[in-house]
């Protein structure tokens, strides 16, 4: 649908190749006639209306229809621009409709700020709406021609899908470089920096600079930040969750982009705001000159959030056969790892078969003929992995499975099901498909008309969607509220963008998460650790980056745990050791939740005193 | 506009274009849109220039225009829960007919029929921006006369007719925000006088772009040059006693920003390096012109559309 319907509107992606803007005041134009109107505005009048009805008079025509002359005008007149203030795009967006806060941030860029904003929404708020909105509104009022949007290689097709559906405005993703010449144009800004990109876009002035994920910008020593300095622009939105994200001068940074001159010059900035590089000072001051470039709603304090979410996580027992080959491939993992004498870095794929143990039989089987093939032929490893594929032949049938089975029969809603493994992936279709159940994939690699197909296949038809990918952009499954997690990753972020597919703004039901989890495995330790110790479940969205960011400081919590896993001699010490884990995490977890002082505890700068949050609105997002 | 102006409006660019409407109820139309409409909005420059070239027949395209998506779409639901009910007997020739597709290619299934690709039509959309567009292309400059009222016609008396240069300006008043009016002027060219809302004027009349019987157009007194003159003082006139404080608050607000940068620049570009000194400089420069670009006060007028219009009557 999306590719045909792109394809027929082709024509209608305007270019414009040659457009000098300061020509606003246009003296080239030899027909067009300048007088003093007011001490502050001078008055042009474009004479080339007259010179071409002369020119038809003396040819005696072509004339024009009299209907489509009327037709004209009313046209005109439909599309006026009436006053400074209303919101004129708002009546030609029949495909969105957006929130008060939205439109109320929109008002005042345009109108308060003159266009030049950064937009510093909590997570989820609709900070591309908001930007949408403006967009819009320049576009609709004749103020923006030209547009840049530089957001990150992996936002391109979402912006431009979003654009064009949502806002009709013809974006373009910049693929090769006649793109430019589109009038809106998306594109990452790793590209657009280099050559021979570079000199087309910093030589074009144009009319609103949109940038996502600004806060990648803060360094002023980066290429990404030079090069923001020197594109040229009319107005400029800079859109980020986390405005500071470690110091003040971050902050600063964002600020001079925007409006050089804003908090002072950088010393100026340092004497006036800044105590420790964490601390600012007169912060009354700060705030105010911050309200004029800066907006920031939060989600509500007292309001509901989100509907609810309800975990429970389903203990499977291991068939006799199948806890055998755990046993088996444990006690591999180990021995390779005692082999190598503690050379943790190349044993990290080794724990990677521990975990597809969990999973599924068909996961590990495709890890180990893999390692069969790249141990050499006379090694008497290859004698061992032979061992444990014939324990995976002794298996006739998978606990998880049939549990996952049995789960989705008694919901009797659409549920979708995450994997890690594309074996695991397979296996389940299969398995459902044998048991006269409707699954469809979804996987990374798949192309984006592929995916929305199977999106819309799940919509539709089938009960059961199976997902080894949950991050990317577009799979937005408000649709369903059940979700099965049949293995756990070891990165909790991931886990929070599986959960934020179905549990976001939109979702009207409350919303059911199943961990199946094999007892006396290492899953069990892992959905003790996420779930118990840092509560992950419960956590909001952009909270457990902050425990983790403080947690991991370098070595993530993957490493962490598999090191754990690899060291421990008994199962006795890997419980010590994950005890020990999970307590400075809960540990830290308290301690976030805790200097946020409990008024706002969603407040992506917990230890920065400053208190950015009175620069938007809070807004009660109910479902 | 409202989802029934659109259709109204769609509905008489499509008569006026002479495009043949196949059906249509209040909610859409299915057109076969005329060579000339079809040259305006189907975006293919590459076959009407192979047309144009070989002088071959035109396909033109057929459009189903959608002007109320939720009536059209509950209309189109009921078609096929009445439809269900009869169609099922065909079952066996739709058994058939797949059969034979399969052994022929495709042949008489409804892949073969003509595309006829669906636009949403709603105020806003790209579609109906593009047919405002395609209005204004036919619709730009004209040369009209009065149809003289029936009943008074009297064969020995020949009306007296003035011709009037008729146009209509959109003002538009912006600095980094922006407001719009539109002014309709009328000049008589025999007498110089000047008449606003003459657009107004003119939709009461009935116009036809010939001459009709029994009429003579007065002599022009005044050249087309200072009927021209003539529109534009008094457009000038009726701006200047508008309220310009929005055009003050814009120069405060350029001042303001222009001295923010300064105080940013300015030590910047005292303490910076020598060889780094040309770089900052025109940072500064380019800063300056962005904000002056951003915020200058403006006032523009332009033609929307405009004509020759002979009324009767001698003002």
């Amino acid at each position: 649908m999306t590719s045909i319907y792109l394809q027929l509107s082709e024509g209608a992606f305007k270019m414009t190749f040659e457009h000098t803007p300061q020509t606003a005041t246009g003296e080239q134009n030899p027909s067009l006639a300048r007088r003093k109107l007011h001490a502050h505005a001078d008055l042009q009048i474009d004479r080339s209306w007259f010179d071409e009805l002369q020119q038809r008079l003396s040819k005696n025509g072509p004339w024009d229809d009299w209907t489509l002359y009327q037709l004209t005008m009313e046209a005109e007149e439909a599309k006026r621009v009436e006053s400074f203030e209303e919101l004129q795009c708002l009546k030609t967006l029949p495909s969105v409709v957006p929130m008060p806060h939205q439109i109320s941030t929109a008002s005042k860029v345009l109108h308060e700020m003159g266009g030049r904003a950064i937009l510093a929404d909590e997570v989820g708020l609709g900070k591309t709406i908001e930007a949408g909105l403006v967009l819009k509104e320049y576009m609709v009022r004749g103020l923006v021609k030209r547009a840049l949007i530089l957001v990150p290689a992996s936002l391109v097709l979402q912006w431009v899908r979003e654009l064009n559906q949502k806002f009709g405005i013809s974006a373009v993703a910049q693929k090769k470089e006649h793109t430019w010449g589109y009038d809106v144009v998306v594109a990452s800004i790793d590209t657009a920096k280099r050559d021979p990109h570079r000199d087309r876009v910093l030589g074009t002035d144009y009319d609103i600079i949109i940038i996502d994920e600004a806060h990648k910008l803060k360094n002023k020593k980066t290429t990404n930040y030079q090069f923001a300095t020197q594109l040229r622009k009319k107005y400029c939105l800079l859109l980020t969750a986390t405005p500071i994200q470690n110091d003040l001068d971050e902050l600063y940074n964002l600020i001079t982009l925007l409006k050089p001159g804003q908090l002072g010059g950088q010393s100026e900035f340092a004497a006036n705001f800044v105590v420790d590089k964490r601390l600012p000072k007169n912060e009354d001051q700060l705030q105010e000159a911050l309200s004029t470039v800066m907006i920031r709603n939060r989600r509500g304090d007292g309001g509901i959030h989100f509907t609810k979410r309800f975990v429970k996580n389903i203990p499977i027992t291991l068939s006799p056969e199948e806890k055998e080959l755990y046993d088996a491939v444990t006690g591999f993992v180990k021995e390779r790892y005692d082999e190598s004498g503690g050379d943790l870095t190349s044993m990290l794929s080794l724990v990677t078969l521990q975990r597809e143990v969990c999973s599924s039989r068909d996961a590990v089987f495709l890890t180990l003929v893999n390692l069969f093939k790249k141990t050499a032929e006379d090694s008497p490893l290859r004698a061992k992995i032979w061992g444990l594929v014939d324990k995976i032949k002794n298996i006739k049938a998978n606990t998880k499975a049939e549990k996952a089975m049995e789960l989705v029969k008694e919901m009797n809603e659409k549920v979708i099901i995450f994997t890690e493994y594309r074996a695991t992936q397979e296996h389940l279709l299969q398995f459902f498909r044998n048991h006269d159940m409707v699954a469809v994939p979804y996987r990374g690699g798949m192309n984006r008309g592929k995916k929305d197909w199977m999106m819309d296949l799940f919509r539709g038809r089938a009960q059961v969607l199976i997902a080894t990918e949950a991050g990317g952009e577009g799979i937005n499954l408000q649709f369903c509220h059940h979700m099965i997690n049949f293995d756990l990753p070891w990165n909790p972020m991931r886990v929070e963008q599986r959960i934020g597919r179905v549990h976001r703004l939109g979702q009207t039901e409350d919303v059911r998460i199943y961990n199946l989890c094999t007892l006396g495995t290492i899953e069990e330790h892992i959905v003790n650790l996420l779930h118990e110790k840092i509560n992950l479940f419960e956590l909001v969205i952009g909270e457990l980056d902050h425990i983790l960011e403080r947690f991991e400081g370098g070595v993530t919590l993957e490493q962490k745990l598999a090191k754990a896993l690899l060291e421990s001699g008994s199962d006795q010490d890997l419980k010590r050791q994950l005890q020990s884990l999970g307590n400075s995490l809960s540990q830290i977890r308290n301690e976030v939740k805790s200097t946020e002082a409990g008024r706002n505890p969603y407040s992506p700068v917990p230890d920065l005193l400053i208190r950015t949050d009175r620069l938007g609105e809070s807004v009660e997002v109910n479902p | 506009m409202n989802a029934k102006q659109v259709h109204k409006y769609i509905h008489r660019y499509l008569e006026a274009t002479n495009c043949s409407i196949i059906e249509k109820s209040p909610a859409h139309f299915t057109v076969k849109l005329s060579p000339e409409a079809d040259r305006e909005l189907t975006n293919r420059p590459y076959y009407w220039s192979f047309v144009d070239r070989v002088g071959a027949e035109p396909e033109t395209m057929t459009y189903l225009l959608v002007t109320d998506k939720e009536k059209y779409e509950a209309a189109q639901q009921q078609k096929e829960q009445q439809q269900p009910a009869e169609a099922k007997p065909d079952g066996q020739a739709a058994a058939a007919d797949a059969a034979l597709a399969r052994s022929f290619g495709f042949i008489n299934t409804s892949i073969n029929a003509p595309r006829i690709p669906r636009e949403d039509m709603y105020f806003g959309s790209r579609k109906l921006e593009q047919l405002f567009g395609a209005a204004k292309s036919k619709g730009s400059f004209v040369y009209l006369f009065q149809e003289p009222d029936k009943r008074r016609e009297n064969p020995y008396v020949s009306t007296p007719y003035t011709a009037w240069l008729g146009v209509n300006m959109r003002v538009e008043f912006a600095c980094d925000r922006k407001r719009e009016e539109i002014h309709s002027f009328g000049v008589s060219l025999a007498t110089g006088l000047c008449v606003d809302n003459f657009h107004n004027r003119l939709l009461n009349l009935r116009l036809t772009p010939r001459l009709p019987a029994n009429v003579h157009v007065t002599k022009n007194g005044i050249t087309m040059g200072k009927a021209q003159t003539i529109i534009e003082q008094t457009l000038e006139r009726k701006l200047k006693t508008y309220d310009y404080k929005w055009a003050a608050d814009a120069s405060a607000r350029l001042e303001e920003e222009l001295e923010r940068i300064h105080s940013y620049y300015e030590p910047l570009i005292e303490h910076a390096l020598e060889e780094n000194k040309p770089a900052v400089q025109e940072q500064y420069e380019q800063r300056k012109a962005e904000i002056r670009w951003q915020y200058e006060p403006r006032v523009t007028a332009s033609a929307i559309n405009c004509g020759i219009f002979h009324l009767e009557g001698i003002e």
